[in-house]
């Protein structure tokens, strides 16, 4: 499906990313852990074609998309549910779902199937649908990101982060989802977390990344079995 | 009575000149996050197109005129997107302000070399006056109004209804995310720009009755219009509307009370109280 293969990149003259390769198999979860700064935002930038990379490729779905512009890539069904949420504050929910969609040519009708299949994942969307998305909560804000990323029927979707700085209960309400999403919806999954056990507990593979290098990779039980990894990467 | 009528159907028309001007630089700071600080001198451009190249050297007609010169600023628009807002849009901002400032300069020095020093009027341009009951009104003012109204309506339409106008939007309110939506950041901007000059070309022609068409001519409505989106509420479209209308009607009304060598200072008044009061503008809000 994505395949990263040896990837180096640079902000301006500081490397990132040396030599990050990285796949995901249809119908996988994949997560990729690490610290804060190891590099884990620069590589989904680097895959939505938002930074090059000096060295690599980006495989997805059997093409190199390496140096496609990139709206080309969102309207290949790459989709990027981005750190921190990053909603239109200023657009009521329903308006930032529609933008959602903003690469696709729906049809009202087809429009509106999509809204409400979203509403139908989180309700309080629904409710909410005309209300200003700046002024939900975090955790709504984190839905409404999700689901704005759903709604292009993306055929990967990458998570950032969508744990951070939200109440326990809420987090686990949003793994649930992104598990659903994955298993109804058929949609292979990179989630970006540094909530390992979390994100270990709901992927199938997990990549670990440290001062922008794949250090560890494996499939997610194993890892969590495994007492060095949690000494070293889990802080357990 | 009839007086009061009067002060206030021009204030509004003045009000909306201000309106415009706020819109006009507010979209730009909304797509690119800068001042254009060359926008009084491009709605001069405009005038000077409309009425010293179409009107006057071309002996066109009033209304393909206006048409043909808001096709040239837009193409002019789309040519200063490409070689200003876009090449330095990942600069800080004061390359793009230093851009801008330089090309206001450009400006005035080109139309000099152009159309010569000396100002001039567009004979038969919206003159006269309509009486509507007791209330004189001139025709400049009725256009301006109606033409001002129309613009604000269609342009609220776009932003709001259309695809292309919410992408505007989204935009301004997170370029970031609107990138990650496949929203094509630089066909925003060169579109944002290319409006911006066509809503400037309309103040030109439209304020050619009220003033001669001069290199200086716009530098106090560019002011004012910057005092308008302050007044409203910085970079809330609606806010720039509100604000345009208050100066209009409160300058007038000053020029009642006060000699009217004054009036240019109510603006700034009102300006330096909403700064230090509530710099919020009185919507409170931003974009
Ligand atoms: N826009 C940027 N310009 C320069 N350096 C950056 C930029 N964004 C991130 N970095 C640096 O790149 C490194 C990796 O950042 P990032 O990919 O955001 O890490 P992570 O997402 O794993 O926390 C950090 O050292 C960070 O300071
Ligand atoms: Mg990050």
């Amino acid at each position: 499906m994505l395949e990263i293969r040896n990837i180096d990149a640079y902000y301006g003259k500081v490397q990132v990313l040396s030599n990050v390769s990285l796949e995901v198999g249809k119908d996988e979860i994949i997560s990729l852990i690490g610290a804060n700064g190891a590099g884990k935002s620069t590589l989904m930038k680097t895959v939505m074609g938002l930074l090059r990379p000096k060295k690599g490729s980006v495989i997805f779905q059997g093409e190199d998309i390496t140096k496609i512009k990139n709206t080309k890539i969102v309207s290949r069904g790459i989709v990027y549910v981005p750190e921190g949420r990053e909603v239109f504050p200023e657009m009521s929910v329903r308006d930032n779902l529609e933008m959602g969609a903003y690469c696709r040519k729906f049809s009202s009708r087809e429009m509106k199937t999509h809204l409400e299949d979203m509403y139908e994942i989180f309700p309080k969307l629904g409710e909410r649908q005309k209300q200003l998305a700046g002024s939900l909560s975090g955790g709504e804000q984190q839905m409404l990101a999700i689901c704005r990323g759903l709604m292009s029927d993306p055929k990967l979707i990458m998570f950032d982060e969508p744990s951070l700085g939200l109440a326990p209960v809420i987090v686990e309400d949003m793994f649930r989802v992104i598990v659903k999403i994955n298993q109804i919806k058929k949609i292979p999954v990179l989630l970006v977390e540094q909530n390992a056990y979390m994100a270990l507990s709901i992927s199938h593979r997990c990549y670990v990344m440290a001062n922008g290098m794949i250090r560890l990779s494996g499939r997610s039980e194993e890892m969590l079995e495994e007492s060095d990894v949690k000494k070293t990467y889990l802080g357990g | 009575m009839s007086i009061i009528m009067q002060l206030i159907i021009s204030g509004i028309a003045m009000g909306f000149i201000y309106a415009l001007v706020g819109i006009e630089y507010t979209l730009i700071w909304n797509a690119s996050g800068v001042l254009n600080f060359s926008h009084d001198k491009l709605i001069t451009l405009g005038a000077y197109i409309f009425g010293g190249t179409y009107i006057l050297a071309l002996k066109m007609g009033f209304v393909q005129g206006i048409l043909l010169s808001l096709l040239t600023v837009a193409i002019v628009g789309v040519i200063i997107a490409r070689t200003i807002f876009i090449p330095l849009r990942n600069l800080t901002m004061i390359y793009t302000i230093m851009a801008t400032v330089m090309l206001g300069k450009i400006i005035v020095e080109g139309i000099r070399l152009f159309w010569g020093p000396v100002p001039f009027s567009v004979p038969g341009f919206l003159v006269g006056t309509v009486k509507i009951g007791k209330v004189v009104i001139s025709r400049a003012n009725i256009a301006i109004i109606i033409t001002a109204f129309i613009c604000v309506c269609a342009l609220q339409l776009f932003l709001y209804k259309t695809k292309p106008g919410k992408a505007m939007r989204c935009v301004a309110q997170n370029r970031n995310a609107a990138q990650l939506m496949g929203i094509d950041v630089k066909t925003v901007m060169v579109t944002t720009v290319a409006i911006s000059m066509i809503i400037c070309c309309l103040i030109g022609v439209l304020v050619s009755p009220l003033l001669n068409i001069s290199t200086t001519m716009s530098n106090m409505i560019g002011l004012k219009g910057f005092a308008a989106g302050v007044i409203g509420g910085f970079g809330y479209l609606p806010g720039a509307i509100i604000g345009g209308l208050v100066i209009g009607i409160v300058e007038n009304f000053a020029s009642m009370i006060f000699p009217s060598v004054y009036k240019d200072i109510a603006a700034f008044v009102l300006l330096v109280a909403f700064l230090l009061i509530r710099p919020k503008g009185i919507t409170g809000k931003t974009r």
